[in-house]
Parts: C-alpha cells; structure tokens; sequence
C-alpha cells in the first residue's frame, strides 16, 4: 500500500485523546496565568501597562498546542479552554475572557490554516501569536474604544503587546516544544506521516 | 473547584438550565457591550449587583466581598481611558497624562460597564457548577460528547498536576537546586518546572484518554447520561426576572439620569 491511501485510512479530526491533551496543557497554562495576573494586578499601579509585556501568555496555550499537536482546530480550542479556567476561578473578567479567547484562538487558526497545517516553525507561531494580539485588539477597539486612546497611547500599548506574542507565544512556545520533542511525548500525539510510512517502506 | 465558591443554599436560580442561563447571559453581555449611555451603564451594575445579593444563594459577607473587588476592576477598566482619553475640554494636563472632559466620563463609563460585565459572569459561575454546564450542553446544546467529556477529565487532572508541582518543588529544594535572581532566574524556573510538569500532563492524559476511548466516552451514538439535564420552570422564572431586571435598568435610567450623557464616545476633531 502506498504512502497516500494510508493516510486516508486515518480518521479525520480530533480524537479524544487529541482533545483531552490540548485542554489539559491549556488548563496548565491558564493557571499559571491565572496567579501571575494576581501578582501582577498589586505591581500594576507601580509598572505603568507592564502587564502589556506579558500578555502574549495568554497565546501562548493556542501556539504550544498547535506546535505539538498539528491538527486542525487545535489552536481555537485551547484558546478557549485556557479562558474557562477563570470561569472555573470564578474571575469577575470570566465572561469577557470567553470571547476574547473566541477571537485569539480563531485569529492563530487562521495563520495555521494559511500554511495548511504544514508548517510549524517559530516563525509561523510568532505570527500566530502576533494574529492573536491583533484579535484582542478588535475586541478592545469595539468593548474598550480604545481608539479614543490618545495616539501614542495606542501605538505603545499594542506595540508592547506584539512584541510580548512574539516572544511569548512563538520563541517560548518553540522552544518548549524543542524541550518536550526531546522528551519523546510528543510521538503520542503527532498524527503519522507521510514520512513516516516512507521510512517503513525502505526498511 | 473552590470552597470560597459554595453556595450555602441552593436558590432557584441553581435549577434553571445551564446552558439557558448561559445564553440569557451572553444576551445581557451583549445589551452591556452595546450600551453607551453612561447612566444605563451604571444602573445595569447595580441591578445585577442586586441580583447577585438576592438570589445567588450566598451569604451577603461573601457577596459583598467579591462586589469589593468589583473596585479593582473598576480602577483598572477606568483610569487608563481616564487619563490617556481622547478630548477637547481639557481639565488637568501634566507631562503625558491629559485628563479632559470627555475622557473622564468615558473612563467612568467603561468601569460601571465592567462592573456590570464582573456581575453578570459572577451571576453564571456562582449558580452554575462546570459539570452541570456541560452535561446541559452536551443534552440541550447537542454538544458532542467528547469535547464535554475532555473538559471535565482535564479539571479533574488539574489537581494532579497541582500535586506534581509540590512534589517537584520539594524534590528540588531537597537536592539544593538554586535559581539566579531576575530574568536568567525566570527562565531557569521554566527549564526546571514547566517540561516535566508539561510532558507529564501530556502522557498522562493521552494515558486518560485512551481509557476513555476504550469505554466509548468519545462515541457518537446514542447514550445516557448519569446527570440528566431538562428545562423546567425555573426556566420561564429565571428569563423572567432578568427581562424584569434589565427593563428596571433601562428605565430607571430615563427617570433618574446621574449624567445624562447618551454617547461616551469620541466624536470631536483630533
């Protein structure tokens, strides 16, 4: 059999065990925010907008999942799974974060799809993070008007925050995903390509 | 989840459907985005403030400490507008901050709106337990089960990852391992926390997964549910009292205007 039939033996979409990874990793991730947002909130009067520079963890669970998993979807989901869990903290911003999170996520599907789920590289992530921000930035323009900002205001405030998904969710998210393929787990999780089949074939 | 976040009685509100009481929700959510007059905004806060304290089923101690922190968000929703507003009647300029009229109002408006936004998602999370609201979703919303089925695993694994944490802390400070101070320090924590906490997520709940997988939680067919989870009349009370809550807002904001701006939204030049 060859390489192509054998991949459309293979069941379309997400499987539990596809799901279950990516909530998880995402619950992980949205508690870990969850308390630095504590911590940050009482250093916030003192470091004017520095929350800014850390607000590409918020994507970081949608690139890391995307990276790990490679599915279609994955990205949106996470997204979303890691806004729930202020909902599950009972956070007075829950129902707020559910829609930006609705947004971030589609807007690094979106950068996924792009490069039809091919291609993930640090780069792709960075800019799926980066598309993220700018999700954010639409829900802030139509929920916060910030465009009555004053000018410089605007630039500096998502100029920061750019930067942080760049960083965040494409350098951190690549790197920790260097450190996890190192540890072998992602090979539960990968879908079997063409590759792989190949390497089956010349033995 | 949360002991802080138990109700000490179930009211009727804890009844109604999840996933009903989800949709009225995002309905208010929406009537609140859209709003843009200031005193609408203000009396929307204080009508589900007063929701909160009546029917939410916890004690007003509690209550009036959640609506406490209700300030914070105030604070943090209002000042930046406040301060970095656009506006033509300027009233205090120092260095970059340049508070005018305009901005001020605005800034206010934003924090009452998220006031009202802080009440209404409270209002959902403490009359709603996360299990109910998705075996609601799964039998109302036809929600497909194994994406119910992986939110609830994934909470409940939560704590395990929580218990790994302590350990790994213990097994590291028994073995002396410092970290650096500052930035190196940082990502030295990440080195040393987040992989293993990470890959041991990911296998054990790809492990989860395959035993929900052999046990048909991920099936398409037809199945039973241990929660059931139908409509009944706390339904009609409970679309009822927010339809009620919202009209009282609405006019109350036409007899007692505090600031009779219909529109916060910058219009002017520059």
């Amino acid at each position: 059999m060859n390489s192509s039939t054998m991949q459309l033996d293979r069941p379309k979409g997400l499987k539990l065990s596809d799901l279950l990874v990516t909530i998880l990793l995402s619950l992980v991730i949205g508690v870990v925010y969850h308390f630095w947002g504590s911590v940050n909130d009482l250093f916030k009067p003192l470091f004017f907008q520095a929350d800014e520079l850390m607000y590409g963890m918020w994507f970081l669970a949608s690139t890391l999942a995307a990276l790990l998993i490679r599915k279609p979807g994955v990205a949106l989901l996470a997204e979303v799974a890691a806004a729930h869990v202020e909902i599950l903290f009972g956070s007075e911003w829950g129902l707020q974060l559910a829609i930006y999170g609705v947004a971030q996520g589609l807007a690094a599907e979106l950068i996924f799809a792009l490069f039809r789920y091919r291609k993930f590289s640090m780069g792709v992530a960075a800019l799926a993070g980066m598309a993220s921000g700018l999700g954010s930035f639409l829900v802030d323009v139509y929920y916060g008007y910030v465009t009555d900002y004053t000018t410089w205001m605007i630039v500096f405030k998502y100029v920061m925050r750019l930067i942080s998904s760049a960083v965040l969710a494409g350098y951190l998210a690549y790197a920790l995903t260097k450190a996890l393929e190192a540890t072998g787990v992602t090979q539960l999780l990968r879908p079997v390509t063409a590759k792989d089949y190949e390497a089956l074939d010349h033995d | 989840m949360n002991r802080f976040l138990t109700p000490s009685r179930l009211t009727w509100l804890h009844r109604a459907n999840p996933s009903l009481k989800l949709a009225v929700l995002i309905i208010l959510f929406i009537v609140t985005v859209q709003t843009r007059s200031i005193d609408f905004a203000v009396y929307q806060a204080a009508v589900y403030i007063a929701v909160l304290f009546l029917f939410s089923g916890y004690p007003a101690w509690k209550v009036s400490l959640l609506v406490l922190s209700f300030s914070l968000v105030f604070v943090s929703s209002s000042l930046t507008m406040i301060l970095f507003g656009k506006g033509d009647h300027v009233w205090w300029q120092w260095g970059l901050f340049r508070v005018s009229e305009e901005s001020f109002y605005r800034g206010l408006h934003l924090g009452f709106r998220a006031i009202a936004f802080a009440a209404e998602g409270l209002l959902f999370v403490m009359t709603t337990p996360s299990v109910k609201l998705f075996y609601s979703l799964m039998q109302n919303f036809r929600l497909p089960p194994k994406f119910a089925y992986s939110f609830m695993a994934s909470i409940r694994l939560l704590s395990i990852v929580w218990e790994e944490f302590l350990i790994r802390r213990q097994a590291l400070r028994i073995r002396g391992v410092r970290t650096g101070r500052g930035l190196s320090g940082l990502l030295e924590h990440v080195r040393l926390y987040a992989v293993p906490l990470l890959s041991q997520s990911i296998r054990r709940a790809h492990r989860v997964a395959v035993a929900m997988e052999a046990k048909q939680f991920s099936g398409s067919g037809r199945r039973t549910y241990y929660y059931p989870s139908a409509f009944s009349r706390y339904d009609g009370l409970a679309v009822l009292m927010f339809v009620i809550a919202l009209a009282a807002a609405y006019y109350a904001a036409a007899a007692v205007p505090w600031f009779g701006i219909e529109d916060v939204r910058y219009h002017g030049q520059g």
